[in-house]
């Protein structure tokens, strides 16, 4: 009997572990898309309203949801607190309390990073080229992200099982 | 001299310190620093806070020039005080500009940036040209702040000369200055009596129009003026003069239209359109005297016209803001007021 929940356990934890594993290949995709469109929202803001960065910030924090709202309107507040940091330093304070809780790669990140060395430190034609370049990095990844999504997220939910199973079978 | 005066009756050292306090949220924090570890009565005085890459930070003082070392004590040699770094620059144009370069093309092709509260940041830099004008500047190597102080009553010796008694309106009249002698801030104060009304000279408060093109006068945030510029004024501010003038004309219906440093040819159109309305006029320029006014292309026309009743010059000869003279627009003599 103590076997028997035992089993069950070890099965149970494999198969939550390769379902974890599943579900941050399927966040990706996701993620990436609302930063890309987030980042749209913030160029228009920029290209169009001339609005400035704090201001255009806490606009697209409001916009959008989730994790990136929270990216957006952090690197806002800390840029509002005049204390004295510049934009990049803001971003990539930001940044780094947002990344970790995140189902994005350290490549997704470094993107994110040097984009915030440019931000609003030229005029609006050099700001739209950087934006429209970190926006066509995502893009790319984007793509990436839902081919490794389509393989790995069924993979990775029975893999778990799988390994639980055997490891059952192994040890019973 | 009576600003002086005033500051010293009316213990406006206080607010003078605030204004210095306004404007460290823009410095990088390493020279915030410093400044506030300056005593409190040459915090109050500083007038300007100059960068320049690579050379000593300077601070404007009615006095004349400071350094400062790196510890925030004034010195005299410019071997002991403290050097302005690449990232000192480079911090301060974006705490001046709020990370924002992109929306203040206008401004830098202008060559300076209005902070909150109205102070004047002047930039220097590379100019990026595009078929012969300035597109934008770059390479940031200098900056100058400039703090703006409001003085109430700082224009009370002015106000009775330049108002009407008969017509219970104001002369058409023009300050005229060199830079740095609180031009903006007298005229900001006349704005702030005319509008307001002087129940002591009989005086009930007309209707100003203030076309504040560099943000300055009435230092508006997101157009809410946060200064005092008096309950009868509509303020439109970051437009451009001639073409603001032409919209309060048309639009608010003003008895003063006012603006500050005029000189550029629509400007003086704008002026004319304004005068054959039969608006008065409450302007300011560059220049010593109304004799230099009427040596300028634009603005000699309208001098030499005779149209002006009233020129105020102001100097520095007992502080910013001293009153040189008030002379009469018609005969070009002095009403008696002098250095005051």
């Amino acid at each position: 009997m103590l076997k028997l929940v035992g089993a069950t356990m070890v099965v149970a934890a494999s198969g939550f572990g390769g379902m974890a594993v599943a579900g941050s290949y399927s966040r990706r995709p996701k993620e990436l898309k609302s930063l890309r469109s987030a980042l749209q929202m913030l160029e228009t803001e920029i290209s169009y309203g001339a609005t400035r960065l704090p201001e255009a910030l806490s606009q697209v924090a409001r916009r959008c949801d989730g994790m990136v709202s929270f990216l957006f309107s952090r690197a806002a507040a800390e840029l509002s607190s005049m204390s004295g940091i510049t934009a990049g330093e803001a971003w990539e304070k930001s940044l780094e309390s947002y990344y970790p809780g995140t189902a994005l790669k350290p490549r997704d990140f470094s993107v994110l990073r040097n984009l915030g060395a440019s931000l609003g430190i030229s005029d609006k034609e050099d700001q739209i080229k950087h934006l429209r370049l970190a926006m066509d990095q995502i893009g790319l990844e984007v793509s990436g992200a839902e081919d490794e999504a389509a393989r790995n997220v069924k993979l990775w939910s029975y893999l778990g099982f799988l390994c639980g199973i055997m490891v059952v079978l192994v040890l019973y | 001299m009576h600003v002086m005066q005033f500051q010293k009756t009316m213990g406006t050292r206080d607010a003078a310190v605030g204004a210095i306090n306004e404007v460290l949220p823009v410095l990088p924090v390493n020279i915030r620093r410093m400044v506030v570890s300056l005593p409190e009565h040459i915090q109050g005085k500083v007038e300007e806070v100059r960068f320049r890459q690579g050379r000593p930070l300077v601070l404007g003082l009615p006095s004349g020039d400071i350094f400062l070392n790196a510890a925030g004590k004034p010195v005299h040699l410019a071997s002991e005080a403290y050097l302005v770094t690449p990232d000192d620059m480079e911090r301060l144009i974006q705490l001046i500009s709020s990370s924002s370069l992109y929306a203040l093309e206008e401004e830098l092709r202008n060559g300076f940036i209005t902070i909150p509260g109205g102070h004047r940041a002047g930039i220097t830099g590379k100019a990026v040209l595009e078929g012969g004008k300035i597109r934008t500047l770059k390479y940031f190597s200098g900056c100058n702040i400039r703090i703006s102080r409001e003085i109430p009553g700082a224009s009370s010796t002015i106000i009775p000369h330049i108002i009407d008694q008969n017509s219970g309106g104001i002369y058409h009249t023009v300050l005229v200055s060199p830079p740095l002698c609180g031009k903006t801030t007298m005229l900001r104060d006349i704005v702030r009596q005319v509008s307001d009304g002087i129940p002591t000279l009989g005086f009930s408060g007309l209707t100003v129009g203030l076309v504040d093109e560099r943000s300055e006068i009435a230092g508006c945030y997101r157009g809410i003026p946060q200064r005092d510029v008096g309950v009868r004024t509509d303020v439109l501010d970051g437009c451009p003069k001639a073409e603001g003038m032409m919209m309060l004309l048309r639009s608010m219906g003003p008895q003063v239209i006012a603006a500050d440093e005029i000189g550029r040819r629509e400007d003086v159109y704008a002026l004319e359109e304004v005068l054959n309305a039969g608006v008065k006029i409450l302007v300011t320029a560059h220049g010593s005297s109304p004799a230099d006014l009427s040596e300028r292309p634009a603005l000699g026309a309208l001098i030499r016209s005779n149209t002006i009743e009233r020129y105020v010059t102001l100097g520095r000869s007992r502080g910013a803001g001293t009153v040189e003279d008030i002379i009469d627009g018609k005969s070009f003599r002095s009403l008696g007021v002098k250095r005051c």
